[in-house]
């Protein structure tokens, strides 16, 4: 199914705010900061640390296929990248196009195959709603890039997935999903430590993520048939982590607020969701992913691993919390005063995703991620609707 | 006058602090201890300023009106039936029982006795809950929607993991107390259960890790982590959390969160001391307080066999794989 070409709609100011929410640095401090950009990042010690390890290398001239809050970030993470440029964006709207082009240096277009033909990027950056990612990838395959980005999740279905995996691979192109949470770093140490044995063996895995409805591009995170909802557009970063982590997933359930509506309901929209989803991993792990868009008390990350010999923790934007917490819309705007949480690090998890990927093709070797590993995330993320759908576990092997 | 109370044995932890508490309660009495285990009677006595007596039937004979049974799961029914047939009033550890048959016939004997049973669960005399409880009923947050809880501890080890005297594992100790507090506030039952279970943390022959989804009868959806899970070097015995999705807001309960951090290089270690409200304390004065008024008890033997049943539940799909119905 591809719906109609998607027109993005820039609100006041910079980057709106449907920046994707994964930590809330994306598009939290926009609420006190309107147009300042909180993925840039201008840390003198990592850019000089970046351009020393950079220098001499290719240049990579950018494509961008954007323009939602997720595509406003990345271009800004390539022009902190030494090496890397942003040469051109395309978005169907031409004001949008000329803003973002205009913030960075960039020529704007509204058409992709144009912008191809007339830049020959080097890579081609697609962060479109989740629909038209495979009709803008395997566009830009034909015009041979040296590789394609894709903003998660990699596709709306598993036949969008391979139809992205053979157009690369049939045109040679590496393929990027971009599963950020990966470059996360409290994500990636903990994974190091549940790897080297810090909790023994593992028995059970807990994580926890979101925080208020994400305002977008016509309600597109609402819509079912667009989005996914919140299982395919923002618990699957817990289930990209976990898959990578925990190894390959056996059987989910799941129940959720709207999930196992989507089923039966293709014009389904919301402006709240919820799930609760048990996983069990081939290795005999039980895990259990809270995702929410229904929190006004802000945007909220954690997880645990406990294992045989011990316990891991994090907790983004929850500190040791008072016995009782009620938060609560406001009567009159629906929206709560926050304060904005910010766990700032030298090199923004989005940057260092990116350059992992030039650093990769300047290299010639494999990024960390492949299209596979994109597409085995949407198939546990589709899993959850379906088992919540059917009220049954879904076994994935 | 004071109420009298006995208490029929003392294997399970829990049975002390309840017994510090009835010293506690100015209006209530210990009159006495008995255990099928002598030594434990005497010992416990001694350390709560009361007597030991020799069987249960002697304690059942005593001036009291009422009893704590403290025991093993499975032998819940055995001291209930004796109790209630001696017209005592009755508080019973949680989980009630270890079937349905023989909760109901719990329920059935007290109530062919005359007398009250109430199932011990402290969590609704926490005052962190009754705020939450207060939120919800005022309406504020709008209808509840959805609800993740924990109830996650250390292995207690000992009879709690024969299931010959448990009943089970983590399930069967770890659901109750929290499937009881999800009806309180949502005022549905639990309709369906869908459990994965394993025993990857001791690999033993009982079930260290429960994962539970509910689904009330009105809507409501649940997970519940009953696990065994907390590492031996966790600060605490474990938690009580609930994180309550509503229409208009999310209301987030972390029970046990009053605590001093202590770090000692006395015990190595960190650890975390208390001062929140005692709930065991609550709990009891509420008990003694509908024995002394003659009053319905807040908290009745029917909460504890719905809470079975849905541990019960957890047990059957975990080993089918399948959504069942708790009843």
């Amino acid at each position: 199914m591809v719906p109609e070409s998607p027109r993005f709609v820039q609100r006041q100011g910079g980057i709106p705010r449907d920046a994707e929410n994964v930590t809330g640095e994306a598009s939290a401090p926009l609420l006190t900061v309107p147009g300042a950009d909180p993925c840039w990042d201008d840390s003198a010690g990592s850019v000089t640390r970046d351009r020393q390890r950079r220098e001499g290398l290719d240049m990579f001239r950018i494509a961008m296929i954007v323009c939602g809050g997720m595509g406003g970030t990345h271009a800004r993470c390539y022009g902190n990248i030494p090496g890397a440029e942003v040469a051109a964006v395309m978005d169907s709207d031409s004001e949008a196009a000329s803003r973002l082009a205009a913030s960075i240096g960039a020529r704007p277009f509204t058409d992709a195959d144009a912008m191809l033909s007339a830049v020959k990027p080097d890579i081609v950056d697609v962060c479109v709603p989740t629909p038209w990612h495979a009709e803008y990838v395997c566009l830009a395959a034909a015009h041979r890039p040296r590789g394609i980005v894709v903003e998660k999740p990699m596709g709306r279905t598993i036949a969008d997935c391979e139809r992205m995996i053979a157009a690369c691979a049939e045109a040679g192109v590496p393929l990027f999903p971009a599963q950020v949470l990966r470059f996360f770093p409290e994500f990636a140490a903990a994974r190091s430590q549940v790897l080297a044995g810090a909790v023994g063996e593992v028995a059970c895995v807990r994580t926890r993520r979101g925080g208020p409805f994400p305002r977008a591009w016509r309600n597109w995170y609402g819509k079912y048939a667009w989005s996914g909802g919140i299982a395919l557009d923002l618990i699957i970063h817990d289930f990209d982590w976990l898959r990578w982590t925990f190894g390959e997933v056996e059987r989910v359930y799941a129940r959720g607020l709207s999930a196992g509506q989507s089923a039966t309901n293709p014009e389904l929209e919301v402006e709240k969701d919820y799930a609760l989803v048990t996983l069990r991993f081939v290795s005999g792990v039980i895990g259990h992913v809270e995702g929410t868009w229904a929190d006004p008390g802000g945007f909220k990350v954690s997880f645990e691993v406990a294992g045989n010999e011990g316990l891991l923790e994090y907790s983004f934007n929850q500190p040791a919390s008072p016995p009782y917490i009620a938060a609560l819309e406001l009567a009159d705007s629906g929206r709560a005063a926050v304060p904005v949480p910010e766990s700032p690090t030298a090199v923004n998890p989005y940057q260092r995703e990116l350059e992992h990927f030039l650093d990769c093709l300047a290299k010639g070797v494999a990024p960390s991620v492949t299209p596979e590993d994109g597409m085995e995330a949407v198939r546990i993320a589709l899993a959850v609707n379906e088992s919540a759908a059917h009220n049954q576990a879904v076994a994935l092997r | 006058m004071s109420v009298r109370i006995g208490i029929m044995s003392m294997a399970h932890m829990h049975a002390y602090s309840y017994a510090g508490a009835i010293n506690e309660i100015a209006e209530a009495e210990l009159v006495g201890i008995a255990d099928h285990d002598l030594a434990r009677a005497r010992e416990s006595a001694a350390q709560f300023s009361t007597q030991a007596f020799a069987s249960y039937e002697d304690l059942l004979k005593a001036d009291i009106q009422a009893v704590v049974i403290g025991s093993e799961n499975v032998r819940h029914r055995e001291l209930c039936e004796m109790a209630a047939a001696a017209g005592k009033h009755i508080l019973c550890e949680k989980p009630l029982a270890t079937t349905v048959a023989d909760a109901e016939a719990m329920i059935a004997a007290c109530r062919y006795a005359g007398v009250q049973l109430m199932t011990a669960f402290p969590c609704r005399f926490s005052p962190a809950m009754a705020r939450l409880k207060a939120t919800v009923d005022s309406g504020q947050a709008g209808a509840i929607l959805a609800i993740r809880g924990t109830n996650r501890g250390r292995c207690p080890f000992g009879w709690f993991v024969q299931k010959e005297l448990s009943g089970g594992g983590a399930v069967i100790d770890h659901t109750v107390h929290v499937t009881d507090l999800m009806r309180w506030i949502t005022g549905q039952e639990v309709a369906e259960v869908y459990a994965e279970t394993s025993n990857r943390m001791f690999g033993q022959d009982f079930e260290d890790i429960g994962f539970l989804t509910m689904a009330f009868d009105k809507g409501v959806f649940a997970t519940l982590d009953s696990s065994w899970s907390r590492p031996k070097s966790f600060p605490t015995w474990g938690d009580v959390t609930m994180n309550v999705t509503c229409e208009r807001g999310v209301l987030t309960l972390d029970m046990f969160s009053q605590n001093l951090v202590v770090y000692s290089d006395r015990t190595g270690g960190v650890s975390w001391v208390p001062w929140g409200s005692n709930i065991d304390l609550l709990m009891l004065q509420s008990f003694v307080a509908a024995v002394r008024d003659g009053t319905p008890v807040p908290i009745t033997g029917e909460d504890g066999l719905r809470a079975v049943e849905v541990a019960l539940a957890a047990y059957r799909s975990a080993e089918s794989g399948k959504v069942v119905a708790v009843r």
